[in-house]
């Protein structure tokens, strides 16, 4: 079928959908659009999957609803920046919860240190029952103290299963981004400084460094994900996005898969080293920004690394035990 | 002007004759799914649209004085917009309940959202090519887009809010339209 035929019926079709939408719409566009439908098969079913399409859309779920509402309905400089959701909801919390400070904690146990190797993955279970799978090549530093349990991501990726603990908050810190739980599990993953945080169960609060909870005065804010949401911390921009994961796919790694949602090249290949027997260099800094959707086995680094010049314009080549990807010109 | 005769008034001698029932018969064969896909588009509810078309056709097969009427076609599909802008009345009215009642429920208990249930994969990558695609569009396109189609604001409601006049409006929810579609079936059939 020629393809600018469909686009020009499709965009027919839509026209059509927002006519026919007007409740005020006169009786003469009824008759038009009838005739229309009836001049060509093709132009029903078109118009049939423009308004399955509207109707997905207009029966979303709340959250995700909201994700399009806050990216996209809600214009001016905030736009598609990190935006505090509920200032009203955290001051409330804090309320309930009483005051803690964010950062300003003072360890009064001495931090406890976990390492992992490349290609090592480990459970952990914290003093107060929580647990942690911790990924390859992560580093987590706990520090538990009376009033909060505090712990660090120093790098790599971890998912937490937390005890609630409304006296006590578990507050999980990773680079410049702060997520505190409010009864949950959820997993975060830091590359440098970026970081992203998917809530596969219950609700967290996350807040930038420096930024507590429900004042925003500073330029920072908090957000709160929910269960399903993907939150991700650009370092570049200080701006957090929100989209959607799943239970499995935050949890994938854990099963010796990795998992990626529109992430940079670089970010992906810095995570895909916490897990390659080689090391995998990106020689070409225009390569890191390519985006990459997909999953990757962590016993199969090899052949996705052998398969990746299908997917994208680069070259992989092999140099002293390190796996080079470059622009396909280079020599 | 559009209003109906009573369904199942008595003392006519063609409401429900054979011949007008054929007459209706055959409307449904010939526009039953340009019907529904009307009523869909209105109503954002498959079941709901035909729901209301089964509606509809009752009211033709008890149409006071069929004969009196130029196009039996143009007024099955008035009846049908009538009933569509009664049942978005009717939803109207349920959900401003609801959000009261949620908004007593919240400020006594909770104001945060519920959690998600679980989603499949396929709806989620949909989702996530969605906000892809509207990203590749002007804001004001999918600032109108969002607005109407997944928020459920009125054409004149967004209008009024980006300042528009309501045909902008509808451009750019067409143009966003298409664009999404055609994105989403890329994702189906690469």
């Amino acid at each position: 079928m020629d393809k600018s035929m469909d686009e020009k019926i499709l965009h027919t079709a839509a026209d059509w959908w927002t006519r026919l939408r007007d409740p005020n719409g006169a009786g003469a566009t009824m008759e038009q659009w009838l005739e229309w439908t009836s001049a060509d098969e093709r132009h029903l079913e078109a118009f049939e999957r423009v308004t399955e399409l509207g109707n997905q859309l207009g029966t979303l779920d709340d959250a995700t609803r909201q994700q399009f509402v806050r990216e996209f309905a809600r214009p001016g400089p905030v736009r598609r920046r990190w935006i505090p959701l509920a200032a009203a909801a955290s001051a409330a919390l804090a309320l309930v919860g009483g005051y803690f400070a964010w950062n300003g904690f003072a360890a009064n146990t001495a931090p406890q240190v976990y390492v992992n190797a490349v290609a090592q993955n480990r459970n952990i279970t914290l003093p107060d029952g929580s647990t942690v799978a911790l990924g390859g090549a992560s580093t987590l530093t706990m520090r538990f103290s009376h009033g909060e349990r505090h712990v660090e991501l120093g790098g790599g990726e971890a998912f937490f299963q937390v005890v609630h603990n409304m006296q006590r908050p578990f507050v999980v810190t990773a680079g410049k981004v702060s997520i505190r739980d409010v009864g949950t599990a959820f997993d975060v993953r830091r590359t440098g400084q970026r970081v992203t945080i998917a809530v596969t169960q219950g609700r967290v609060q996350i807040a930038d460094h420096g930024g507590a909870p429900g004042s925003n005065a500073t330029g920072t804010g908090s957000l709160e994900a929910v269960a399903g949401q993907l939150v991700s911390y650009d370092p570049a921009t200080s701006a957090m996005s929100i989209g959607s994961i799943t239970p499995e796919q935050a949890t994938a790694w854990r099963s010796d898969r990795l998992e990626f949602i529109n992430e940079p090249l670089g970010v992906v290949i810095a995570n895909v080293n916490r897990y390659s027997t080689r090391p995998v260099h990106i020689a070409d800094a225009d390569l890191e920004t390519l985006t990459y959707t997909g999953t990757i086995k962590t016993g199969a680094i090899d052949s996705w690394l052998d398969a990746l010049p299908q997917v994208f314009p680069l070259r992989v080549s092999e140099n002293a035990g390190q796996v080079i990807l470059a622009n396909p010109e280079r020599k | 002007m559009d209003r109906l005769g009573k369904a199942g008034d008595a003392g006519t001698d063609v409401a429900g004759s054979p011949a007008h029932a054929v007459q209706v018969a055959e409307l449904f064969r010939e526009h039953n799914r340009a019907l529904i896909a009307f009523l869909h588009c209105r109503l954002n509810s498959q079941s709901d649209a035909q729901e209301l078309a089964q509606e509809a056709y009752l009211r033709m097969l008890t149409l006071e004085h069929p004969e009196q009427v130029g196009s039996l076609r143009a007024y099955l599909f008035r009846i049908a917009a009538n009933l569509a802008v009664d049942r978005l009345r009717m939803r109207k009215v349920r959900n401003d309940k609801v959000r009261d009642d949620m908004l007593i429920e919240q400020s006594t208990e909770d104001l945060h959202l519920a959690p998600v249930p679980e989603r499949h994969v396929s709806t989620i990558e949909q989702w996530c090519e969605l906000r892809r695609a509207l990203r590749e569009l002007p804001a004001k396109t999918s600032q109108a887009f969002v607005m109407h189609v997944i928020e459920g604001r009125d054409f004149n409601v967004v209008a009024q809010t980006m300042k528009l006049s309501e045909r902008m409006v509808r451009y750019h929810v067409t143009n966003a339209l298409a664009h999404c579609r055609t994105r989403v079936d890329e994702l189906e059939m690469p």
